[in-house]
């Protein structure tokens, strides 16, 4: 099938692009330079590529692109940067959560997702909320830690 | 190798009927995509032609209607996770539901798309079966309603005709003296495929007999199925433990499953009589 | 409580302003916020993609390979067969190998051409200049094999007339130990155990598959930028490609998790290859299932243990069998199995051991490096064989234990003093301490407690003669510079460097920047494997900053008219002691320093101890510089109806001689443990005639955030170790004991002990009935 113009809005940038209808929206992104998201398996299996597609979590390798047109992409890049990191993401480097870091893009996406519905998560809803997340460095322990201190911030009125 | 496909994305449900009609056997539905995006790197959709349900609004959303609740097709497994008349009328599909997979995956997958692929481990056919569910199949000519257990015919197998998409699954509306319970025993704690799924669903009248019972097990047959000789058993009966005991090996001996990764016949069939046992022990005690 | 805590003996550690503290690694938030560069996040302009066309048998000869419709097709820069690069091949030295007959090296070709040896073996690379050309190039690739008998059994391929793997045999590797008088030993047991035990493959499953760009300049210097542990592979590579050794240029990148799987070479060679066919860039990146397929395991092991036990448990006599399958080539199969022989009898006083291990060539999949190398398998061995020894002595496990754990002074089963602390019973009691009181069972569920105790060296072998280098310059603002050669995996590798640094120039953490994983423009600090980089690089670092800090002292005592000992240097500011309002800011210091050609850097090579090769037939001898001890305890639920082990509480407790940043150290402690944890009952790689049945995360299972609790970390700092501030190495040693551990709380729970993992539900179901017959 030929390609078609899709527009994509990501992290605030929109961008008209001519795509085959194969593509998925991991690849796409990658491509097109957002390469915080990450490609663990292409399978949906490991969560590495997680971006918030219309406010919703989802793996970006199970999401063809056209899917996504006229859509609004949040990748984890998107939420802050080294001069002025999200609290997840400030939460995360000072927790230890953080070893090789190739799992936290979609992980602090995954933990944002749930911060965005429930502000005062249970350790139990925590775990449950990145159990698509594979991580195989920490053992999770201070992922989950740097995920409720997050929360307890923003509670107390930091940024969300 | 990535396959070659067309991709349409009609924005409602007419237009998907007619896409249907149009494409005829090279029409494919992608739903929420969890199993045949990642198929199409291995080329497996070669050839097709995909039609993207995810803009078609008609088939999303969860009703009680008629004393039925009604999901459409495309409702997501998260949607169920969120919804009060399902946590209040679906226990167990609820539970089937935050077993599903992953957040990730339960945000895209549909139920319709669930109940279509026709796995044998599919999470949502045993809680669905037993609640005696039926499911809603859709033509530009014709829409018809199926017992979920006829519509599930063998490994991927089931009777959605070309042209017809999954349009509803509904249930009745559970008495209030039935009770539910389920259990999902896999490999790991999230994120499993199952090595055995139980969903049982019992309706006890006044007196303390069985009424209703629907026992159905996933992940041990070729297909997910209703325990009918199991269910008969207990109908009329008052639940002690020796009919549960006689129940529960009933099912066990129903089961036809096979070797695989994750596990053997032999481990598959053992533990279908532990969980359906301790799945109508349960129910008894919390009818108590 | 179970047990009573032991005491610590006092320990004086020096006080310290940087190191020890949690402070935010020097590398997390740009992970955080996505802006870290990974090895296949980059591009080059005119970019190919490669690709390897692997073999689909596991033992085959290459009757015909026909490229050339691949080569013709439209947008295919190239294809590269064996025929192509007959010289391509991967040797690597292996001093004091006792494999004898020739088998010197890891000698692997980069491509088969005439036969292949195991289900995935590369045969053919591809560049192209879209994926979708290269998946249609590698369709177009004509190949026809004639099987040949392969071999699936280690214990099947020592049999006369067994199929070959690689010429002259399938003994890859043999070492043994002589220590003592066995016989004797064992006339002078009450009691003679004897047991079996089955060890799996293990998969280290890092969420970055394996990923690199190479690109060839106007020099003719090809660099391959790639996430590799090891980046001295450019001698390697330099060799099998056919060119100096100084037009090889690795630029490591930070690592998605290694574990020892990025350890030997993976992709780099292809690139290099490509790169140098085609003189354009050229990125490769591996799919999940072709990162399955291309990269070792950790090794499955039988080891049979008989140990000879007085009524007390006092070992008398330790004799240990133990067979590895390396797969198709040996990679570091050698090495492994001689750290389980010499770790084999545990971390016990035993004057009479004899230890005899094979490694074995098979056509399964390759085996090489996962962290722990061989140790965890000795350990699960080892901890399971002390159970089996108490429950039929019917003494308690840590009594056992106790009478026979090795002390500061005592020897290994090679002869080796063990020079710093060995807390054992103290990690013991307290990691036991941790679990609190034992949870009653519940129907048919059952709780049990149990724990193991391990030892594990830090370091490389000591004949390998390892040195690390590392540079250190204080800038004119007095921001701080390490260059170091160190590949940073996540485990805070290039972090420690620069706290080690700041602690000795007194400067805040955020004032230092390292320079890494560069094999032409860093030093060369050796491998980030065997838990060396903080022993090693550490070591580095602090002679490098230390001379650098003298430098500094010493013009700060002329401007001072103070002594050097009169004056430290903290918060950007050298002062006086005793004075401590009298100060000279840094940057002042440097400047005085560079007016005056005072030289404000200093590269620095540390040497670990330099030691001869054992003795090959008593396996007598130095074998590493130290060893790291620690114990782990579990608490399970064990439903004995469905065999499903759910672990209720975890703790680990190490003595890890001084931590220099404390979270760094515990995500190690529980992060290792978790895949510790995840070997012991839940990690499961099928493999049938050589082909792997589950090469994918939905199929070979990894822990999930809801599997298991938190790891209770427990740090002990005995200031006692070979690495800088007395520190002892934690990265490999964490997931040494987790395993034993499970088994012992299983057999605790159902009192019948499973000696092979995982420990699936199915086996512990077969365990219940073969009991129950009993």
């Amino acid at each position: 099938m030929k390609p078609q113009v899709i527009t994509l809005h990501i992290n605030g940038r929109t961008h008209n692009i001519a795509l085959s209808p194969n593509l998925t929206l991991l690849t796409v992104l990658r491509d097109l330079g957002y390469t915080d998201v990450k490609c663990g398996c292409e399978k949906g299996d490991c969560g590495a590529c997680a971006i918030l597609l219309n406010g919703v979590a989802v793996n970006s390798c199970l999401v063809l692109a056209w899917q996504a047109d006229e859509g609004e992409i949040i990748t984890a890049a998107g939420l802050g940067t080294i001069e002025n990191p999200h609290p997840l993401q400030t939460a995360f480097s000072d927790a230890g959560a953080i070893q090789c870091g190739y799992c936290t893009p979609g992980m602090i996406i995954s933990a944002k997702s749930l911060l965005d519905q429930k502000p005062h998560p249970t350790e139990a809803e925590i775990r449950d909320a990145i159990s698509g997340n594979l991580c195989r460095c920490t053992g999770y322990a201070q992922i989950v830690q740097a995920i409720q201190s997050a929360a307890e911030k923003m509670a107390d009125g930091g940024e969300g | 190798m990535q396959s070659e496909i067309e991709l349409y994305r009609p924005q409602d449900l007419a237009e998907a009927l007619t896409l249907l009609n149009q494409l005829g056997l090279d029409g494919k539905l992608l739903g929420g995509g969890t199993n045949i995006v990642s198929e199409l790197r291995d080329g497996h959709h070669t050839g097709k032609s995909l039609i993207d349900l995810s803009r078609v609004k008609e088939l999303r959303g969860i009703n009680l209607q008629d004393g039925y609740i009604v999901i459409g097709g495309g409702t997501t497994i998260t949607d169920l996770i969120d919804h009060p008349l399902i946590c209040t009328h679906a226990g167990i599909l609820l539970e089937s539901a935050r077993l599903f997979a992953n957040p990730l995956v339960r945000n895209r997958a549909t139920v319709a798309g669930n109940l279509t692929d026709a796995s044998p481990a599919a999470d949502t056919a045993p809680p669905l079966l037993a609640l005696n569910a039926e499911v809603q199949l859709m033509s530009q000519s014709e829409t018809r309603w199926l017992k979920l257990e006829d519509f599930i015919t063998g490994v991927r197998k089931t009777l959605l005709q070309p042209g017809e998409l999954m349009s509803a699954i509904r249930w009745p509306v559970p008495s209030d003296r039935s009770a539910g319970a389920y259990t999902k025993v896999g490999l790991r704690k999230a994120d499993a495929i199952s090595v055995l799924s139980v969903a049982v669903l019992l309706e006890i009248d006044a007196t303390g007999m069985c009424k209703q019972a629907g026992i159905a097990l996933g992940a041990v047959a070729p297909l997910p199925f209703r325990v009918h000789v199991a269910e008969t058993l207990l109908i009329g009966k008052e639940l002690k433990p020796e009919l549960i005991a006689e129940a529960s090996h009933l099912a066990a001996e129903a089961c036809r499953p096979i070797d695989d990764i994750r596990g053997t016949a032999a481990y598959r069939k053992r533990i279908t009589a532990v969980i359906v046992r301790r799945l109508l022990t349960k129910i008894l005690e919390a009818l108590k | 409580m179970k047990y009573q805590v032991k005491p610590l003996p006092p320990v004086d550690l020096p006080v310290l302003r940087t190191v020890g503290k949690p402070l935010r690694k020097v590398d997390a938030m740009g992970k955080a916020v996505g802006a870290t560069v990974y090895a296949g996040d980059f591009s080059m302009p005119q970019m190919l993609l490669g690709k390897v066309f692997r073999s689909k048998h596991s033992s085959a000869h290459i009757t015909r390979l026909d490229v050339s419709k691949a080569r013709a097709l439209t947008g295919v820069a190239c294809v590269i067969t064996g025929f192509d690069v007959p010289n391509a091949r991967l040797v690597s030295d292996m001093p004091g190998q006792t494999g004898q007959k020739q088998r010197t090296g890891s000698d692997v070709p980069v491509l088969a051409s005439q036969q292949v040896r195991f289900y995935g073996e590369p045969i053919a690379l591809v560049a192209a200049e879209t994926q979708e050309i290269l998946d249609k190039a590698l369709s177009l690739i004509e190949i026809d094999y004639e099987p040949l008998p392969g071999v699936y059994d280690p214990q099947e391929a020592i049999k006369p007339g067994a199929p070959v793997v690689t010429p002259p045999d399938n003994i890859v590797a043999r070492w043994k130990i002589r220590k003592g008088n066995l016989e004797s030993g064992f006339e002078q047991a009450d009691l003679i155990v004897e047991n079996t035990f089955r060890l799996p493959y293990q998969e280290h499953a890092y969420l970055e598959p394996e990923a690199g760009v190479a690109w060839m300049d106007e020099r003719n210097v090809i660099t391959i930028r790639v996430s590799t542990q090891v980046i001295e592979h450019f001698r390697t590579i330099a060799r099998a490609v056919g060119v100096p050794q100084n037009k090889i240029h690795i630029q490591g990148t930070m690592v998605g998790g290694g574990f020892g799987g990025k350890e030997d070479i993976t992709l780099e060679i292809y690139l290099a290859l490509l790169a140098k066919h085609t003189g354009r860039p050229v990125r490769m990146v591996y799919t999940r299932e072709e990162s399955f397929l291309a990269h070792s395991k950790r090794h499955p092991y039988v080891i049979k243990h008989r140990t000879g036990v007085k009524k007390n448990g006092l070992i008398t006599a330790s004799k240990v069998e133990m067979i590895s399958d390396s797969g198709a080539y040996p990679y570091l199969s050698p090495y492994v199995l001689l750290y389980t022989t010499v770790m084999a009898p545990g971390p016990y006083r035993i004057d009479n051991v004899h230890v005899d291990a094979l490694s074995v060539a098979t056509n399964n999949p390759f085996t090489s490096a996962f962290r722990g190398f061989g140790g965890p398998q000795a350990c699960f061995a080892y901890e399971q064989q002390m159970d089996d020894i108490a429950r039929q002595l019917h003494l308690d496990p840590l009594e056992v234990r106790k009478v026979n754990y090795l002390r500061t002074g005592d020897c290994t089963a090679t002869g080796q003093g063990i020079e710093s602390a060995a807390w054992l019973e103290e990690t013991a009691t307290r990691a036991m301490a941790a679990l609190g009181e034992q949870r009653p069972d519940h129907g048919p569920v059952k709780i049990g407690q149990g724990f193991s105790s391990y030892f594990q060296s830090y370091g490389r072998i000591t004949w390998l003669h390892d040195t690390s280098q590392s540079w250190v310059g204080l800038e004119l603002d007095s921001t701080v510079t390490v260059r170091a050669g160190v590949p940073d995996l996540g485990a805070g590798q290039a972090n420690s460097l620069c706290q080690i640094a700041a602690e000795a120039l007194g400067v805040p953490l955020e004032r230092v920047t390292i320079y890494s994983t560069d094999s032409a423009l860093t030093p060369l600090s050796g491998t980030s494997t065997a838990t060396r980089q903080l022993y090693m690089s550490g070591n580095a670092t602090l002679m490098a900053a230390n001379t650098v800090r003298k430098v500094l002292l010493s013009r700060a005592s002329k401007y001072f008219e103070e002594e050097i000992e009169a004056l430290d240097i903290a918060d950007g500011k050298a002062f006086i002691k005793n004075d401590p309002s009298q100060t000279l800011d840094l940057v002042d210091l440097a400047k005085m320093c560079a007016s005056e050609g005072i030289h404000l850097s200093n590269l620095a090579l540390f040497k670990a101890p330099f030691t001869d090769p054992i003795n090959p037939e008593t396996g007598q001898g130095q074998v590493w510089p130290d060893f790291t001890f620690g114990s782990f305890a579990v608490e399970v639920a064990v439903d004995t109806e469905t065999g499903e082990v759910t672990i209720l509480k975890a703790a680990a407790c190490h003595d890890i001689g001084r931590a220099i940043n404390w979270a760094s150290a515990e995500g190690q402690i529980i992060g290792g443990g978790m895949q510790g944890l995840g070997y012991s009952l839940m990690e499961n790689m099928v493999v049938k005639e050589g082909v792997i049945q589950t090469p994918s995360l939905s199929e070979y299972l990894i822990p999930t955030s809801m599997d298991y609790p938190d790891i209770q970390a427990i740090i002990l700092e005995s200031g006692t170790g070979v690495g800088p501030y007395g520190a002892k190495g934690i990265g490999e040693p964490s997931l040494t004991p987790a395993a034993p551990a499970v088994a012992s709380a299983i057999a605790n729970a159902i009192g019948v002990s499973i000696h092979e993992i995982p420990i699936t539900p199915e086996k512990v179901l077969a365990a219940l009935d073969q009991s129950n017959k009993l």
